[in-house]
């Protein structure tokens, strides 16, 4: 797209964007990796021969497979089930199987724990209790709760822009019936983003960390991430600190292994060639039964992943002492004025100074590789980018950490340099992906109604690009909030971020004041992500896009 | 005479409603497609077409009113068929082609779903492309195919379906010419058979004027007038169908004495006589539409030259006369200049009355 900002200084913002790049990734893990090479060298071997070590990479390739293998085809399941219009509150729904991505991991599982434990909700109120919730089992059904949004939505992305309505007409009016249109066509459009949901969630869970230690390490269950957690944070002989960066650069090998062919498998395959035509639903016999089962289903799921698990929380917050029972009578707000100290507001106030820096900086980088990218040149710079998406965080935490810990070991400024690397394609892609969508000719028309070429996207891009930069925003500033794996890597002294306080306590076994903080903590992610939300609905909604484009689209069916 | 409509009908519609998103996308359409015939379904967009021919493939369910295929009841708002369960095959806006599959495998697809085996299917599937001249083109896939191409593809394959009822969701290019000649000898063989019949929704009058045998002209979801091409041409319901079918002048002048399919026209003091149907109004200020044919130039009336546009076979004349401008179409380079003052005749008019004279729906009408 030669248009737009042609004469900015291209040049020299593509050295400017690719000396930041070099500097939050490429040099940290090249650094990581002489490290290795340099201390560990002849001792690897010993290293990896340490007791556990081998039980932690198995039980995280074992927990990545497993939870995939669910997580996957329940969220193409659930993205088939809500394309039917026989399914009541389908739109309700749609927004409701994304709201376990606005609770942090470690909420999450913490809930569970308050939820299902010994002495938890369901076992004070009905007696039962799931005892392994603690350990393998629970951290698999967290993480497969956690993980099921995300393949839902890449899946229902995928229904939406190729599996085109009139492709699945055109079987049925061609003699298919309804399983068979599903099995000869709308399943192989599907496979492409069906495999990218699979790599995406294998990927998610081997870096995976919140929810393995919340749950896991109580029982002695490891994985990669814990284990370099506990050996960089409690590790005293100085065989863990080699052992910490060995297995950084493990994570990120494995990863590497899986992502670079699936990548190549699937870029041809994922570019979407035609505009899909999101007028008209796809064909349904309206049975009705169907319907309500898909959404008792979906009731279900989330009243026992998210809502229960919230609400133990919520009571586990009011009772003042484990042991007293969690009637309403007993109800106080003891922990909350426990936990709302000094210690905590200052963390408080890092995480939201930082997740604001942190989103803006990001909104910034981000849109500069989105322009940049619209040149050849800048093409490299964007897939750089979108690697560090499946960068663990505990690796680039570690690399960070050996890279710039001798001046800035224990900032605030190391984190804020992790966030920026970590979320940089979080950034990117919204962005990238709405001016993809942007039509050539609204731009050039601009111009030559003689408007520049700032004047230009002011007034014709900006207006179409707002919900996409809203959103790139939003989903920096709210995963900046509760991040926590590189942050709980990277704190010192005076720079606890409201996660790490919130984990601490935790490991001190504070039942009440953990659940207060993790009550606090999703209130405040509640609080900041809502409004922006409805924001960006409001601005996608197709009334307001049928507004802009006229009218005439209003009725095509 | 037909001794029982249905049974020889391939479509009926029965005063068929059909809401879709909140609005009313048809509106009490009652309509016949014969064995044999081909109606266009002629309107702007958002006028229902698409809706109406969704319904009749089973893509969406009547709100009121019944759907009958073959003289059998296929859709009520209680019950209605699934697509594959009705005899219809359906060539698609942008043709609707699956990505994944080749060109053979596509139109052997319908063919497969009838139960004949994969080899079977393949063979009858290459003799259909065949046909179309594209046979050469059986292993690419759609994004391999040029438009035409898959124009091809898409109405081999609704040709593969062996329906008595072929659909068109206004194909985004027209029908070429040999392609055309496939689809309506196909029609004919199956008219022998078991009969069978067209449904072409197009906004283009040219298209739908040129190809059917009938037009069904819709305007916000409600039928506005049914008939033969010459007649939406000649006899349109008012301005808005005469605009719609070709260029349209209107005059305004006095009308004497109309009798025998003639009647006496008083412009600029001139009393000339013209064919008008009988049931023209004798009267002051009667809006005539005339067609571009049905004036020419030289004779007893005056007018100036307003423009003058040479159209390659022929010129477009547009004369200022006392009662209205003109549009008057000759063979030939222009023969005047614009800006001079030209004679010309009226031979023939059409007055634009209320439309409670039209049917605009064939319940009780045989047109035919």
């Amino acid at each position: 797209m030669p248009t737009g900002s042609a004469g900015l200084g291209r040049g020299s913002g593509l050295w400017a964007v690719g000396a930041v790049v070099t500097m939050l990734v490429v040099l940290p893990v090249l650094r990581l990796i002489y490290v290795v090479w340099i201390e560990g060298g002849s001792r690897l071997g010993e290293v990896f021969g340490r007791p556990g070590l081998d039980d932690a990479v198995v039980n995280t390739l074992l927990l990545a497979a497993a939870v995939t293998v669910v997580a996957v085809p329940l969220g193409a399941f659930v993205a088939l089930g809500l394309r039917r219009a026989d399914v009541p509150g389908r739109r309700g729904w749609r927004f409701a199987m994304l709201l376990p991505v606005l609770v942090p991991q470690f909420v999450l599982g913490y809930s569970w724990t308050q939820a299902y434990g010994r002495a938890g909700f369901t076992d004070s109120t009905l007696g039962l209790q799931w005892s392994s919730v603690l350990g393998p089992w629970g951290v698999w059904a967290v993480l497969v709760v956690n993980t099921v949004p995300l393949t839902y939505l890449v899946a229902a992305v995928g229904l939406a822009t190729r599996a085109e309505p009139n492709l699945e007409r055109a079987a049925r009016a061609s003699g298919a019936s309804s399983a068979s249109v599903l099995r000869d066509v709308t399943l192989p459009l599907l496979r492409p983003s069906i495999a990218a949901a699979t790599v995406l969630s294998f990927v998610l869970t081997l870096e995976s960390f919140a929810i393995p230690q919340v749950m896991g390490t109580p029982a002695g269950f490891t994985t990669v991430t814990t284990r370099i957690y506990r050996d960089l944070s409690l590790g005293s002989d100085p065989f863990s600190f080699v052992e910490a960066l060995a297995l950084a650069l493990l994570l990120v090998a494995i990863t590497v292994v899986i992502v670079v062919p699936a990548d190549l498998w699937l870029t041809p395959r994922l570019r979407v060639t035609r505009v899909a035509h999101p007028e008209g639903a796809p064909i349904v016999t309206p049975s009705g039964v169907v319907g309500r089962w898909i959404a008792a289903g979906l009731c279900g799921y989330l009243v026992a992943g998210v809502v229960l698990p919230l609400v133990a929380l919520v009571v586990a917050a009011l009772t003042p002492a484990v042991g007293v029972s969690p009637s309403p009578g007993n109800w106080t707000l003891d922990n909350f004025s426990l936990v709302v100290n000094s210690r905590t507001m200052e963390a408080l106030g890092r995480s939201a100074l930082l997740a604001f820096v942190a989103a803006a900086l990001l909104l910034v980088l981000g849109g500069l590789v989105a322009i940049l990218e619209r040149r050849r040149a800048g093409r490299a710079l964007a897939s750089l980018v979108t690697v560090t998406l499946v960068l663990p965080g505990s690796t680039l935490a570690v690399a960070l950490l050996i890279t710039y810990g001798r001046w800035l070991g224990g900032t605030l400024v190391l984190v804020l340099l992790a966030y920026l690397a970590k979320l940089w394609a979080f950034a990117h892609r919204p962005i990238s992906g709405a001016l993809d969508r942007l039509p050539d000719g609204e731009l050039q028309a601009a111009r030559a109604s003689g408007a520049g070429p700032l004047t230009a996207v002011r007034t014709v891009a900006l207006r179409p690009l707002a919900p996409a930069l809203l959103a790139a925003w939003l989903i920096c500033f709210v995963t900046a909030l509760h991040e926590v794996t590189m942050s709980s890597l990277l704190y010192g002294p005076g720079s606890e971020t409201l996660a790490v306080v919130v984990l601490n306590s935790q490991e001190l076994g504070r039942i009440g004041p953990t659940a207060a903080l993790s009550v606090l903590l999703t209130l405040i992610m509640l609080v900041a992500a809502l409004p922006l939300w409805l924001q960006i609905s409001w601005l996608r909604s197709p009334r307001r896009m049928s507004d802009v484009r006229g009218r005439s689209l209003a009725h095509a069916p | 005479m037909r001794p029982d409509a249905t049974s020889t009908d391939v479509l009926e519609l029965r005063d068929l409603t059909v809401d879709y998103d909140g609005v009313r996308a048809v509106d009490r359409v009652s309509l016949r497609v014969r064995r044999g015939e081909v109606v266009a379904l002629l309107g702007p967009s958002g006028s229902g077409k698409s809706t109406l021919l969704h319904t009749v493939a089973g893509f969406l369910p009547p709100t009121r009113g019944e759907v009958w295929l073959k003289g059998r009841r296929v859709a009520t708002p209680e019950r209605a068929e699934p697509p594959e369960g009705r005899d219809v095959a359906v060539v698609f806006q942008s043709y609707a082609l699956w990505p994944h599959m080749s060109a053979l495998d596509t139109v052997a697809y319908p063919i497969r779903r009838k139960g004949s085996s994969r080899r079977a299917a393949r063979d009858e599937a290459l003799e259909l492309l065949d046909r179309l001249h594209i046979a050469h083109l059986a292993d690419r896939r759609p994004a391999e195919l040029s438009g035409g191409e898959q124009q091809r593809v898409g109405l081999a394959r609704a040709l593969a379906r062996q329906a008595s009822l072929y659909l068109f969701d206004e194909p985004t290019a027209h029908l070429d010419t040999h392609v055309r000649g496939v689809f309506l000898d196909e029609l004919v063989v199956r008219r022998e058979a078991s009969g069978g019949g067209g449904l072409y929704a197009t906004h283009d009058a040219e298209e739908a004027l040129g190809l059917a045998d009938r037009v069904a002209l819709l305007d916000a979801g409600r039928l506005v007038q049914l008939g033969t091409p010459q007649q939406l041409y000649s006899e349109p319901v008012d301005l808005w169908a005469a605009r719609l079918t070709g260029p349209a002048s209107v005059l305004e002048a006095s009308v004497r004495d109309a009798r025998d399919g003639r009647c006496s026209v008083i412009i600029d003091g001139t009393v000339v006589t013209v064919e008008a149907p009988a049931d023209t109004p004798v009267r002051d200020a009667v809006p005539l539409l005339v067609r571009p044919g049905w004036a020419r130039l030289g004779g007893e009336l005056t007018g100036r030259l307003q423009s003058v546009r040479f159209r390659g076979p022929h010129c477009d004349y547009s004369v200022e006369t006392a009662s209205g401008n003109v549009l008057i179409r000759e063979p030939g380079p222009p023969r005047h200049a614009a800006g001079t003052d030209v004679r010309w005749t009226l031979k023939r008019t059409w007055p634009m009355i209320p439309a409670s004279r039209y049917q605009a729906s064939d319940k009780d009408v045989d047109v035919s």
